[in-house]
């Protein structure tokens, strides 16, 4: 009675937790994911298991604000983070298990540091308390991942959320991008925040300050040596595409007139078509770019790091030049090639800042050399290549023929080998952003997750992956998930039934004694089927501007197997420790 | 081979050891020496590495490697000449009965070493100083039989004025304790 009496004395329930409201506190695995969503992020990439389950347990109630894709294998949702920031410009996003579900990462953080990729990779660990006790699944990912993360962190515990879900987007997209992978506990995952949780986003941290704005003097020194350039050649690196300096250059090469060429990862920054570019750089590069390289007297290196497969035996490259070197990263200054004029910073402020300083000038008779080299690698390769004689198909028709059809508009990937040496030959890419594949790792099997999520950062442009007959076997589970995400990816297999790229260097340099290259394939529109992907395979030159039509047309998946000759090699080519003046075109 | 002292300056968390060496290894760099240890500022851990490596340059790539680590404040490289250090030596050396005697003025006097522990059949002795001066004690000891040895990691300042906050002046240091 008393109860009851009491009761209706005071004010209203209702009104009374209203008064005495704390904030709804949330648990860590909520915290998570309102950080992802904080950071908006739109998709997630993941595959879940033990130590994830309670964050899976937090996306259910969040399915309407963020997307989740379930891939078949971990590394998949590595590769696709990566096409995804490829495409966009913004941090991929993976979710996935401790243990294996962690190591199955690996060659995707490996992928995505060399290539300057940003990724959060959100990773479960076992309970804090089991940590070192060989629990279940328990791996020590942090350790594992030191050397190819740009950051790494394990949380324990549910407050640190926040503010380290911050420092990770930061950290991986700021100054050179790259990957950051976040260990956390499952008990962090469970217990609830002692706070409520609010997210700020990181602006800088003490510690890391990455340098945009390039050096005054550094500036001018650089603007110097480019006025007084006789030769001066600019090479495009993948810089230029993360910092959107695309119009920048633009302006900086009209400008000057200097002629530009391309690394594998520069390819599209510069279109085609534009009368000062001269081509792609390095072991599978052009004549002229190669040959020139040894004969200009300024390189000016944009957001490139001097990677092997550029110089070939660096004691003989470009020791005539002088080096402009342009780049976000201190550590790349010097590393491979001396730089005369570094210049410290964003490629996209570098320029603006260049910009007033370089006088109007002409080049045409500089620009002409690289024509005459064009020449003769036109006549001597890329014709024979284009319009071959032989009966089987090759794949430079291919990728031409795709190029043409797409109008060099499309986002193109390809994989590892020489499928993808012929696509950065063949393809004519004519719009900024366009060209996605493993570069600095060589990733077989890259391309088929890369490209779906290529496709969820750019759903309004084409997407065609190029995969050879070997990569496409590396990850072919994928097919699995752009089945049931339904992502209109085309897949166009160049199958020659072999591992091409190191039959070639067999046949090159080990006397022809191929060595475990050959592959005994299955079928793969099949398999294709199997999943639900329809496809179709082209095994005669008289069907392929159809098959790639009838491709091109379909608004879902799409498979196309083209059978291409068997034993063709890629040319020119700069071999192993030779300079790159010493190019070989057969 | 020249002798390098690298002094690396990180926020105290865990696991940066590992960060920092797994860039010298994968480099195949031997560390000779290594010591941790707080600062004057709460917070922030000292590194100071000594290497050997025929090439100036290949330090010089090292370091700014190094910087790179994302907990890394500021790494620099020196040269013998532009640091003052010392190591410290503990030698347990062995004082049998009936032994000639250890001298223990020449030990103070001319080595400036000194006994830190006393046992019946052994003493313990520490000498601070450069590698150099420790080897010279160390020979001179030797016939009275040395049971165990040891050498402290190097320990370094740098000789020029600035300090740590001059590198890094926006940040709000706290000086410990």
């Amino acid at each position: 009675m008393e109860f009851n009496e009491n009761q209706t004395e005071t004010v209203p329930v209702a009104e009374t937790v209203a008064a005495v409201a704390k904030p709804e506190l949330v648990n860590g695995s909520h915290a998570v994911i309102r950080s992802l969503i904080e950071e908006g992020v739109e998709t997630i990439f993941g595959y879940p298991g033990g130590a994830i389950m309670p964050v899976y347990d937090a996306i259910y109630d969040y399915q309407d604000q963020i997307d989740h894709i379930l891939v078949r294998h971990e590394q998949g949702a590595a590769h696709a983070a990566e096409g995804y920031a490829r495409v966009s410009g913004k941090v991929g996003v993976c979710l996935v298990t401790s243990g294996p579900g962690a190591t199955n990462l690996v060659t995707g953080i490996a992928d995505a540091i060399i290539d300057s990729t940003p990724l959060v990779c959100v990773v479960g660990q076992v309970a804090a308390h089991l940590l070192g006790t060989d629990a279940f699944q328990e791996t020590d990912v942090i350790g594992i991942t030191i050397p190819i993360t740009k950051w790494n962190y394990q949380i324990t515990r549910a407050d640190e959320i926040p503010e380290i879900m911050a420092k990770a987007f930061y950290i991986a997209k700021s100054g050179r991008p790259g990957p950051v992978l976040i260990d956390i506990t499952k008990n962090a995952q469970n217990e609830l925040m002692s706070r409520e949780f609010t997210y700020k986003k990181c602006e800088n941290l003490i510690s890391y300050r990455p340098r945009l704005s390039p050096k005054v003097e550094q500036v001018e020194a650089a603007a110097k040596l480019i006025n007084e350039a006789k030769k001066p050649f600019i090479f495009v690196g993948h810089g230029v595409r993360i910092s959107h300096a695309e119009n920048e250059l633009l302006q900086f090469i009209e400008k000057t007139d200097i002629p530009a060429a391309s690394t594998l990862l520069g390819l599209s920054s510069v279109s085609v078509d534009h009368p000062n570019y001269v081509g792609w750089l390095g072991m599978h590069g052009n004549y002229g770019t190669n040959v020139l390289t040894n004969q200009c007297d300024l390189i000016i290196a944009i957001g490139m790091r001097f990677d092997d497969r550029v110089t070939g035996d660096v004691n003989r490259y470009a020791k005539q030049a002088k080096v402009v070197h342009i780049e976000i990263d201190p550590a790349e200054i010097g590393k491979i090639v001396k730089a005369d004029a570094p210049v410290v910073g964003d490629a996209k402020l570098a320029l603006e800042m260049l910009l007033p300083l370089v006088k109007e000038n002409s080049h045409k008779e500089w620009i002409a050399e690289f024509k005459k080299f064009d020449a003769i690698e036109d006549e001597k390769i890329t014709q024979p290549e284009l319009a071959p004689t032989t009966e089987k198909i090759k794949m430079a028709e291919v990728i031409r023929t795709l190029s043409n059809k797409t109008n060099g508009e499309a986002v193109v990937l390809a994989d590892v080998g020489q499928h993808q040496m012929m696509t950065a030959r063949y393809y004519q890419f004519k719009k900024p952003g366009s060209f996605i594949t493993s570069g600095g790792l060589g990733t077989m099997g890259y391309a088929l997750p890369a490209a779906f999520g290529a496709k969820v950062g750019a759903p309004d442009r084409e997407v065609v992956a190029f995969i050879g007959d070997g990569c496409f076997q590396m990850t072919i589970q994928e097919l699995g998930t752009i089945a049931q995400s339904g992502l209109p990816v085309k897949i166009i297999i160049l199958n020659n039934n072999f591992l091409g790229m190191v039959r070639q260097w067999q046949q090159l340099f080990h006397q022809k004694r191929y060595s475990f290259v050959e592959l005994q394939n299955p079928d793969f529109i099949t398999i294709g089927k199997g999943f639900g992907i329809d496809g179709h395979t082209c095994s005669v030159r008289e069907d392929l501007n159809a098959s790639l039509d009838k491709m091109l047309a379909s608004d879902k998946p799409y498979l196309l197997e083209v059978i291409v000759e068997k034993e063709e090699n890629v040319f020119p080519m700069v071999p192993t420790g030779a300079c790159v003046s010493d190019i070989r075109l057969e | 081979m020249t002798t390098y002292t690298i002094c690396v300056f990180t926020e105290n968390t865990i696991g940066i050891l590992n960060k920092i060496t797994t860039i010298l290894t994968r480099r195949r760099i031997n560390i000779d020496s290594l010591t941790v240890s707080e600062t004057e500022r709460k917070g922030i851990s000292r590194f100071t590495i000594v290497i050997r490596h025929e090439s100036r340059e290949a330090v010089e790539k090292l370091v700014r490697q190094i910087r790179k680590v994302i907990e890394v404040l500021a790494v620099f490289g020196y040269l013998n000449d532009d640091i003052a250090y010392n190591e410290i030596a503990l030698f347990k050396v062995s004082t049998p009965i009936g032994a000639k005697p250890i001298d223990i003025e020449t030990i103070n006097k001319v080595y400036k070493a000194w006994v830190v522990y006393w046992h019946l059949t052994y003493v313990i002795i520490q000498k601070t100083g450069t590698e150099k001066e420790i080897f010279e004690f160390f020979d001179y000891i030797k016939p009275h039989e040395i049971l165990e040895f040891v050498r402290s990691g190097r320990v370094a300042v740098s000789k020029s004025p600035q300090t740590l906050v001059d590198y890094l002046p926006e940040a709000e240091w706290e000086y410990y304790q």
